[in-house]
């Protein structure tokens, strides 16, 4: 699952969250989660001022963006000082499962 | 000998002479603010009169970390977030302004945490986010003062960090006896910041230490070690820090409410990125 600025939206992408009209999640979503994008739809959510959407996989790469593997590796590294604390193994874990989400691996 | 070393660096640090000042529109809004006859108008004007400080203090509010859209005008500021928060928003935003110039990376790792700050203390329903949102927002101020100060050991501390693999607080000791969150400690005191800011800058590497506000102090805690596990700014180390177990224990986690913390932290920090390189942006424009 990745989240992406609207503009950066193509047709064929998927849904992986419902949108919502303003930002906060109360009310009526406007769109649901599956649903597959098209020009028109694209075209409907920019015209009600919708930043941002969340999509399936990690179809968009960002410049500079790391890969998985290296993204996977410095969260290692960052936690290397405090592996005896088993909070923070806890908090390692659930970092590495964000990553792998973010990147698309696998669902929420 | 080490003590003395450390009550010299604090008469440096300390020095009025070089130490940034607040803005005298936050002594005028402390001194109408205790007057309970003071309008929320009244402190509007105040605030209306310094331009610059309005404009940050919309765009703070208008902030992905205090989660409010669309607040134009300062008094609609005021009645939606509150005359305190104002005033730490305007406290926050003057130090930032310092901060800024100083060190993205500093300032990303702050905002960062004040962002995360935020998402523990509405998770767990924690009174005063906003006052905790601040705190997590100034609790590395100690860094900054050290940074505009002693800007030889500064680079000391760096280098030791790096070639060392020590983390901030460890090379701070070393250089200077003393470490960012007394530092802190010291200067928010100076300006007479409410304990509630005070103590979660001073402690949120001690938790045990805060004894008037130790919820506060562990949200801010957890929310710098959130922070740095997630690798978002620079705060001077990569290191994530031990999370201590009195603040696990104060704040009565359990790894759901962890999981759903961070899930919500990352989901607003994609937002934080894109307002923290607007606001490079517009310094890189001005420039």
């Amino acid at each position: 699952m990745q989240k992406i600025p609207l503009n950066l939206a193509a047709p064929e992408m998927i849904l992986a969250r419902d949108v919502f009209r303003s930002e906060s999640p109360a009310g009526i979503p406007v769109c649901g989660k599956g649903t597959v994008l098209n020009e028109n739809l694209i075209y409907r959510l920019k015209q009600m001022s919708i930043q941002s959407i969340y999509v399936e996989g990690h179809p968009v790469t960002f410049e500079g963006e790391a890969s998985l593997e290296e993204q996977l590796q410095d969260l290692e590294k960052r936690f290397s000082k405090t592996l005896d604390n088993r909070r923070n193994l806890l908090l390692l874990d659930i970092y590495r499962q964000q990553i792998r989400c973010a990147m698309g691996e696998q669902g929420e | 000998m080490s003590d003395d070393r450390r009550t010299e660096l604090k008469k440096i640090i300390m020095d009025t002479k070089t130490l940034p000042t607040l803005p005298g529109v936050i002594d005028k809004l402390n001194a109408v603010s205790s007057d309970n006859r003071t309008s929320i108008q009244e402190m509007a004007r105040i605030v209306s009169a310094d331009q610059v400080l309005s404009a940050r203090i919309l765009r703070l509010a208008n902030s992905p970390s205090y989660g409010f859209y669309r607040v134009s005008t300062i008094s609609n500021a005021m009645i939606l977030l509150g005359v305190n928060v104002v005033k730490s928003l305007a406290l926050s935003s003057s130090i930032f302004e310092i901060m800024e110039k100083n060190s993205v990376g500093l300032w990303e790792h702050s905002l960062g945490t004040a962002t995360a700050a935020g998402v523990i203390a509405r998770k767990l329903s924690i009174p005063e986010v906003e006052e905790i949102t601040t705190a997590g927002l100034l609790h590395d101020i100690g860094k900054v003062i050290i940074g505009l100060k002693c800007a030889e050991q500064a680079r000391t501390i760096r280098t030791l960090v790096k070639e060392k693999g020590l983390s901030s607080s460890e090379a701070e000791q070393e250089v200077l006896d003393t470490d960012h969150t007394e530092v802190g400690g010291w200067l928010a005191k100076s300006w007479y910041l409410p304990e509630k800011l005070v103590e979660p800058i001073s402690n949120h590497h001690n938790v045990v230490a805060s004894e008037g506000h130790q919820i506060k102090t562990s949200v801010v805690h957890l929310a710098d070690v959130l922070t740095k596990a997630s690798g978002f700014g620079n705060s001077g180390d990569p290191f994530v820090p031990d999370i201590q177990s009195v603040a696990w224990d104060a704040l009565q986690l359990d790894e759901k409410q962890l999981h759903e913390i961070v899930i919500e932290f990352e989901d607003k920090l994609v937002e934080v990125k894109n307002f923290s390189l607007e606001l490079q942006g517009n310094n890189a424009a001005k420039a």
